[in-house]
């Protein structure tokens, strides 16, 4: 069965749940999108720019003392190479093609530690765009150079000062601003999440990662392993692999203190399906259905919910999801610095540090990881994380 | 026959334009909310709209999320919701309409339905529920009598209205701004033709929401709609006394009785 069906879901999941006046704009996206997404000269303008601009394909990288140490073959997608330092350039890419052809003048997006709204501000900056991120409170006073890049871009910045200050209320804030502004407005989210078509069209975008890794690979992958926040960078390397049974997938999601603490970003380990931000999906939530905060130290992965296509994949079991806490990651990044000379993302870390969860299945086999961005953005969190140790 | 069917029947006999204040559940707390909504009842309101607090509220401006704050601060369970709408049913027996985000009421599913029929809920309106998700709450409320209450927007064209009002029981709440909730001082022009579209296509009374909070727009709305929403501005009230509760309820019960008064 094509998932996602025509109304959007994917299985009991996704959907579109939001206010009457952004329906006619989501619909007008919709058909939009399902004729763009077949046409062979936005497909090859789209490769143009991840080609010339962003600098794929990312190599498959063979990374030998990994290896040695868990006696397997690891493989890194090297993500973290790309224009701007992570995958998200992938999608913010496809969906400027697709504002301008809209003709859509003003981007608005939602950014947590900054990276999707670095990547929104970069190419509205290449494509003429005007540019509005909406950021929690909290998130601009923590990543304060990512803010700064965004202004260097040429966007502005508004500081999210409802609800918890973080990236679901920025991610409210932006559909606040879509509601007022829908008529010239386009609203680039940055994961596989939010209502139908945007869980599809940014996994579409994402697929290159995957699409380039059968490029790449002579046999088909033991495993695959891959951070969770919204699911982008996971769906997006996976998607295309979905189809082979025997490779076997695993979703790392942020375990902040331990699940146990409550205090995680474990949409799927740790919470509950419930609707929120435009789709039906696995949510942090109370007993009341309000949405908890989350907490990682990964800032690109505290979020409450996830996208809906994991939270189907995991019903299924297709995709394995689990956990990894703050600390695990931090070691994780740790020993790539060292083993491999890569300093990874901290949500990237997640995924590496799984390897350690899982060490004895992998013996002998062959592992892709995909390295989902790189560490400059995270010199200050670690530095202080290992100092309060 | 649903209790909003039998009072707009009346309304329209009696030529009338309803007022439907809307305030959150809890805010300032439980029981001063309740005194607000009796304040209200008493000086003019026809029925009531009730929010339930929700942690995220995308389709709410400033003062509701504000609102929605404060009251999440007494951690308002449903049961405590349910409870309020009983006693003041109890108290006055006028037709109420539940305001809410999905996920409180999906994580409840059937539960909600049942709790809400208890407490003689009439009406539930799930902002961010369109009819193309709506099967799954159609089903909860089946044999309950209670109507779900749909939205149009300035946004939504005229194929869309058909099917919306395809499904619409009660009332249609027209969206009056192309926004968020909050008050606006100026009433756009094109809602006397939309209304006026919407008539054609459905006897189904129209209420018109979001941004209403002078006199002025009343009167003018009375002249072609059949309700009349209104709930950032008397939730302003609440903000602008919050340590002073005789003068919110004074203040509410002045702008209610002079709404009322403005309505034919
Ligand atoms: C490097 C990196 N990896 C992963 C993520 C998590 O997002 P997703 O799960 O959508 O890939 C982010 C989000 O900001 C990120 O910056």
């Amino acid at each position: 069965m094509k998932l996602p069906d025509n109304m959007g879901h994917f299985g009991a999941y996704g959907g579109r749940y939001i206010s009457e006046t952004l329906m006619p704009a989501i619909i007008e996206l919709e058909e939009f999108y399902k004729k763009i997404r077949k046409d062979n000269s936005f497909k090859k303008e789209f490769n143009y720019y991840l080609k010339n601009y962003v600098g794929r394909p990312s190599p498959l990288f063979y990374a030998k003392r990994l290896s040695d140490i868990y006696k397997s073959e690891i493989y890194l997608k090297r993500e973290d190479l790309n224009h701007t330092g992570a995958h998200k350039i992938n999608n913010t890419i496809g969906q400027a093609l697709l504002a301008v052809k809209m003709g859509k003048k003003r981007i608005i997006a939602e950014t947590g530690a900054g990276q999707h709204g670095v990547a929104t501000a970069t190419v509205c900056a290449l494509f003429d765009l005007e540019c509005e991120i909406f950021m929690g409170k909290k998130d601009v006073e923590r990543q304060e150079q990512n803010v700064f890049r965004m202004e260097l871009l040429g966007a502005h910045v508004n500081p999210v000062e409802s609800g918890s200050q973080t990236l679901k209320d920025a991610m409210n804030e932006a559909l606040r601003d879509w509601i007022a502004n829908v008529k010239n407005t386009y609203y680039m989210i940055g994961t596989v999440a939010g209502p139908h078509p945007y869980p599809q069209i940014v996994r579409d975008f994402q697929s290159v990662i995957g699409k380039e890794i059968l490029k790449q690979i002579k046999k088909l992958p033991d495993i695959m392993i891959a951070c969770v926040g919204g699911g982008s960078n996971a769906m997006g390397m996976f998607y295309p692999f979905i189809k082979y049974d025997k490779v076997k997938m695993y979703g790392v999601e942020a375990g902040g203190l331990g699940i146990k603490t409550g205090m995680h970003a474990a949409s799927i380990s740790g919470g509950r399906p419930g609707v929120l931000h435009g789709n039906k999906t696995y949510l942090l939530q109370d007993e009341f259905g309000r949405i908890k905060n989350a907490h990682s130290i990964a800032a690109g992965l505290d979020y409450p919910g996830v996208g809906p296509e994991h939270s189907h994949f995991a019903d299924k079991k297709r995709i394995i999801f689990d956990s990894v806490t703050d600390e695990e990651a931090v070691s994780a990044f740790q020993m790539l610095c060292k083993l491999e000379g890569i300093i990874p993302a901290l949500e990237s870390a997640h995924a590496i540090a799984y390897l350690e969860k899982i060490k004895r299945e992998i013996k002998g086999k062959s592992v892709i990881i995909n390295l989902s961005g790189r560490g400059d953005k995270d010199m200050h969190t670690v530095s202080d994380y290992i100092l309060s140790k | 026959m649903n209790k909003i069917d039998t009072f707009f029947n009346k309304l329209k006999a009696a030529n009338r334009t309803a007022f439907i204040p809307f305030i959150s559940i809890g805010d300032p707390d439980i029981e001063a909310s309740f005194e607000i909504a009796k304040t209200l009842i008493n000086n003019g309101a026809d029925m009531i709209e009730l929010g339930f607090p929700f942690s995220d509220p995308m389709a709410d401006g400033k003062v509701i999320q504000k609102s929605y704050e404060r009251a999440l601060k007494n951690i308002i369970s449903m049961q405590d919701a349910f409870d309020f709408i009983k006693r003041l049913k109890a108290y006055r027996d006028i037709p109420v309409i539940f305001f809410t985000y999905y996920n409180p009421v999906f994580v409840l599913g059937h539960k909600f339905a049942n709790g809400a029929r208890n407490a003689g809920v009439d009406g539930v309106l799930i902002v961010d529920l369109p009819p193309e998700e709506s099967d799954e709450f159609t089903k909860y409320i089946k044999k309950k009598d209670i109507y779900q209450i749909f939205l149009l927007a300035p946004t939504t064209d005229i194929d869309r209205m058909r099917y919306i009002l395809s499904y619409a029981k009660g009332f249609v709440y027209y969206v009056s701004v192309t926004g968020v909730t909050g008050a606006r001082e100026t009433l756009s022009a094109a809602i006397r033709s939309k209304v006026k579209e919407i008539k054609k296509i459905s006897d189904i009374p129209v209420g018109i929401g979001f941004g209403i909070s002078t006199k002025e727009q009343v009167k003018e709305i009375s002249e072609y709609a059949d309700a009349v929403i209104i709930g950032s501005k008397i939730i302003q009230f609440i903000e602008n006394n919050i340590n002073d509760k005789s003068r919110i309820l004074k203040e509410i019960a002045e702008f209610s009785f002079n709404i009322r008064s403005s309505l034919s």
